[in-house]
């Protein structure tokens, strides 16, 4: 019994047993559903980092020993001049208050409570910068801040050097598995109030925890804006090209009967939903939709051709088993090379989406025929108006076939010479830039404090108490003090600037002693007294260890890319081989750190994921169509589309990002599928003896129509993906429907023209 | 007539006042029973030993010897000396306290080597105790004049009976907003639990090992800190502790520090 016999056979018998196979098939449905609860809250940037990634565990690291990175900040700007005047300091001071009762903080530091010291003789006043609002005048106003941009702990940290902008900093320690929705629902509660109490005073929230929610927040947004709408999109598209309102709601029920279960999956593997999630139901739903509609549309060609509804179905089954088998396979292979990948929330968007296809394959060659069997079908009779045009088509390339291939040709090579000039870059900054809210609040605090982002450096002395030791403090100031020569360094503070201003004032604030005591007794007793002397929450404990023997510097970076991020972090790297031996540290530490090397990470292995996939998927449709020409040949339409595609990019920018790559690998199992179910059926006319022009032809009228509608819906699918608020669903969306158009058009003209070509050298 | 009806309406609301006193008059009544409990002891002197825990159990070691004198004056707070052993770098290092009850303390600081005193004004009541889980604020936190009080009931601790008692600080600068403790029927604090300034629980101290003093007042030797959000721990121990040595009054004004650092 041949291959074609077999299916036929289980189609029959599954039209046969059409309600257990039903019922087994809606359980499989709906138990892998149910896992849908537990669909993870997005764990922030921290669902972007794989658990063992160096830069990453030197994070944990720094946490164990100082608690979370994590801030959230209030930004302060006056609509008019700078933050030194009555009602502005008023309302930082309340701020600052109220600030403490922010659900998981653990320190507040602003302006107002910044413990600030004075020298009376031998009376040391540690005291709260700003305590008393009420008798504040011009002149007090204008000593503030005076004082305040001398301090090299509060400028940059929490005031700007033009003094228009100040921060109250919330530093968090929110539990494991915890989100920051708390926090970030009372500091916008906050943020409403006083702005509405203080109209000339522009109040606003950001922070690496406002950086991490946005993930949460645009993952919701995304799906709440684009799934309703493009839901539409589908359901008209589907009726227009079937026009039929049957098969269309066929096609409905296997594609949310794909995506429900695919989503149910994720839950059960403990996935999170992270931005790039969303765009799996998008995917699922192109496939499923595309095998739907290459099986209806030929059953229905049959339908109209006169053959009855069985039979009809039963042949397109035949005919689309393989393909439609292939096109799951191929399209799950391309996508799994996310895996080689380093960003979880990437690698767990493309298992659901293999995990999709998997399911729209199983519902396809299941429910789909037994669905047909039982909905009423109508048909009119006529061949489409689509069909007669494409058989024009195959003509015309019949005879300008050489043409095709000249200028494609010539087109691709233009377009290659193009790429060179990309390099892969990317800015982590950036990723939110298309959500307007969050833009407001980068442009002002980049503008004013260089970047929002902090990152650190621990030096170890490797020895209990060692950080008072007068060496150790010189080397942490220089290492501190060189940090501040580096263009991607805004400022920098260590312990070493609380002990020279401590020796300043223990030593009636003369200015001469703003220096480190070469006296290590001297500097732990400094230590310890400024301990005893600071109130609840401004201890040190965010800066040294218990025992004394490790201290941080805290970095205020600039804006940088992932480029200068990688070579300020080995620039760093090579200073402390230099002259830090005999301490022990990490180097920088921090997000700014991390994200670069993470994406550099990540688009290595998306490039070993893409060289997997394509070696896997040209195997497979060699060794399915058993044709070693054919095989090769295949490998021109999947490869031409991406040439062709970073070409065209190359002319509107020079910078391709991971999410730029990850596009490849989303979009080549679906590009592939296009030229598997075209070769396919050109196998089948090659064994039906046509000749080179009724082969194309029959190709055409098989699978032009399909081709085309699957390639439409694909394209929509990621054109919607531009209206997301996440940069990365956005570029990617982009590339993709890029990618989709330019392949439809080689499938259409230059693979039956190569196609035509390769027969006349190998028969005539 | 009149004056009779009027003598007899005021007998009446005293007598019905003592005998529906209320949960707030109670707690009062218990804290202020149960501080001076401790009163009496005139001086005191220690060693006393810090352990502090971090989650992963690394111990770090700090030991201190102490003095305190007692104030008979109902409005103010005691005095206290304590010097510094351990870590070596600070030992010699003096400091001086004048507590004050709900205003900042008077402190005095004696650097060896710096060789001056210094006075420290600061509001660091609510600070951290050499970086414990401990504040300058807990060890004085049996003062009942220190809080409003309230007593919610009475529950089973560790198989006693105990008042369970809320305290608010009067403190402006307190690190807290609330306290929940235990006290038991020998009127000994045996757990409290401390609310920070957001309302959520921060920390439990844990009253252990207690000794009864010169047959008359229990002191717990052990305070055992466990911090709930960073999940540090603190032991403090007092040992040698001897309660009315006859330390000389005049060893508690700055004008001694000197003189005792050597």
């Amino acid at each position: 019994m041949n291959f074609e016999a077999i299916i036929e056979k289980y189609t029959v018998s599954i039209l046969d047993h059409r309600i257990k196979t039903l019922i087994a098939i809606l359980l499989l449905v709906l138990v892998a559903t149910a896992g849908a609860r537990f669909l993870e809250a997005p764990s922030g940037y921290r669902g972007f980092v794989e658990s063992g990634q160096p830069n990453y565990q030197d994070i944990l690291n720094l946490e164990e020993k100082y608690g979370m990175i994590d801030t959230l900040s209030f930004v302060i700007k006056p609509n008019n001049g700078d933050i030194f005047q009555k009602d502005v300091i008023q309302l930082i001071h309340e701020l600052t208050e109220v600030s403490w009762q922010t659900p998981f903080s653990s320190r507040v530091s602003s302006l107002t409570n910044f413990q600030y010291t004075t020298v009376d003789g031998d009376d040391i006043n540690i005291s709260d910068f700003i305590s008393d609002t009420d008798l504040m005048d011009e002149n007090s106003l204008q000593e503030l801040k005076s004082l305040a941009l001398q301090e090299r702990t509060i400028v940059n940290f929490i005031l700007s050097e033009s003094a228009r902008v100040s921060f109250v900093n919330i530093s968090l320690d929110v539990p494991e598995d915890t989100g920051f929705e708390d926090p970030i629902e009372f500091a916008n509660e906050q943020k409403a109030y006083f702005n509405s109490k203080y109209p000339d005073v522009f109040v606003t929230v950001a922070g690496s925890a406002m950086y991490s929610n946005n993930f949460q927040t645009t993952a919701r947004s995304d799906a709440t804006s684009m799934y309703p709408g493009f839901l539409a999109l589908i359901i008209i598209l589907s009726y227009i090209l079937l026009r039929s309102i049957t098969a269309s709601a066929i096609s409905l029920i296997v594609i949310f009967l794909s995506i429900l279960p695919s989503m149910g999956m994720a839950g059960w593997l403990g996935f999170e939903a992270q931005p790039p999630l969303i765009i799996a139901p998008i995917l699922i739903l192109t496939i499923a939709l595309a095998h739907a509609i290459h099986i209806l549309s030929i059953a229905l060609t049959n339908m109209n051709e006169g053959m009855d509804k069985k039979k009809s179905i039963v042949e397109s089954m035949k005919i689309n088993f393989t393909p439609v088998f292939l096109t799951s396979f191929t399209t799950a292979v391309g996508v799994a090379g996310v895996n080689f990948g380093k960003i979880p929330a990437f690698s767990e968007m493309a298992n659901t989406v293999v995990i999709g296809s998997t399911f729209s394959f199983i519902l396809s060659v299941t429910i789909l025929p037994i669905i047909f069997m039982l909905m009423p079908i109508k048909t009119d009779g006529k061949s489409s108006v689509v069909l007669n045009a494409l058989s024009k088509l195959g003509d015309l390339i019949y005879k300008f076939k050489l043409y095709i291939i000249t200028f494609i040709g010539l087109a691709s090579l233009l377009l290659i010479n193009l790429i060179p000039n990309l390099y892969f870059d990317d800015d982590f900054d950036s990723y939110f830039d298309r959500v307007d809210d969050w833009v407001e609040v980068k442009n002002i605090v980049n503008d004013e404090f260089g970047s929002s982002f902090f990152i650190f450096a621990n030096l170890s002395s490797e020895e209990t108490d060692g950080i008072t030791s007068p060496e150790y403090l010189k080397k942490i100031d220089e290492f501190a003090r060189w940090l501040e020569t580096q263009d991607e360094v805004v400022t920098v503070t260590t312990v070493s600037d609380i002990i020279k201003t401590l020796n300043k004032n223990m030593n009636g604030g003369n200015n001469e002693f703003y220096s480190i005591p070469d006296n290590k007794p001297l500097n732990a007793q400094y230590l310890l007294m400024y301990e005893f002397s600071v109130p609840y929450g401004m201890d040190l404990k965010n800066q040294m260890t218990a025992d004394k023997s490790e201290s941080r510097l805290l970095i205020r970076l600039n804006m940088a890319t992932s480029k200068e991020s990688i070579e300020f972090n080995e620039r760093t790297d090579e200073w402390i081989r230099n002259n830090l031996q005999g301490y022990q540290t990490d180097g920088v530490v921090g997000i700014p750190i991390m994200m670069p090397y993470v994406y550099q990470e990540n688009t290595n292995g998306l490039m070993r994921g893409l060289l997997f996939s394509f070696s896997f998927i040209v195997i497979v449709i060699g060794i399915t169509l058993r044709s070693l020409k054919l095989g090769l040949i295949s490998i021109v339409p999947n490869v031409v589309p991406f040439i062709l595609s970073y070409g065209i990019l190359a002319i509107f920018t020079n910078i391709v990002t991971f999410s730029h790559t990850l596009s490849i690998l989303v979009s080549l199992g679906l590009v592939v599928d296009a030229t598997i179910h075209f070769l396919s059926k050109y196998k089948k006319a090659e064994s039906l003896n046509l000749n080179a022009s009724d082969a194309i032809q029959y190709c055409f009228k098989y699978v032009g129509f399909p081709i085309i509608v699957a390639s439409i819906c694909l394209f929509s699918g990621f054109a919607f993906l531009l209206q997301s608020s996440f940069q990365t669903n956005f570029i990617l969306g982009g590339m993709c429907a890029l990618i989709i158009l330019i392949a439809l058009i080689i499938d259409l003209f230059l693979l039956p023209a190569l196609l035509l070509i390769f027969r006349r050298k190998n028969v005539v | 007539m009149y004056k009779f009806l009027l003598i007899l309406f005021f007998v009446i609301s005293v007598n019905t006042n003592l005998l529906s006193e209320d949960n707030f008059e109670k707690g009062l009544r218990i804290a202020k029973e149960s501080y001076e409990s401790t009163r009496g002891y005139i001086d005191s002197e220690s060693d006393q030993l810090m352990i502090l825990v971090d989650p992963k159990g690394n111990e770090v070691i700090r030991e201190i010897s102490g003095k305190t004198l007692e104030n008979d004056d109902p409005n103010d707070g005691d005095k206290s000396i304590i010097f510094f052993n351990k870590p070596k770098d600070v030992e010699g290092t003096v400091m001086l306290s004048h507590t004050h009850v709900n205003d900042d303390d008077d402190q005095w600081l004696y650097l060896p080597a710096l060789g001056r005193v210094k006075r420290i004004s600061s509001s660091n009541k609510s600070g951290s105790f050499m970086g414990s889980e401990i504040a300058f604020e807990d060890f004085s936190g049996n003062d009942y004049r220190k809080y409003e009080w309230e007593f919610i009931g009475e529950e089973e601790y560790e198989g006693e009976t105990c008042y369970k008692l809320v305290s608010i600080p009067k403190y402006k600068n307190s690190g807290y907003t609330k306290r929940i403790g235990f006290t038991d029927k020998l009127l000994r604090p045996r757990m409290i639990e401390y609310f920070d300034r957001k309302g959520e629980l921060l920390k439990t101290l844990y009253f252990e090992d207690y000794q009864l003093y010169n047959d008359k007042i229990w002191n717990a030797d052990t305070f055992r800190v466990v911090n709930h959000q960073n999940k540090n721990k603190t032991i403090y121990k007092w040992v040698n502790r001897e309660l009315n040595v006859g330390i000389n009054k005049k060893d508690f004004e700055k004008s001694s520090l000197l003189r005792l650092a050597d």
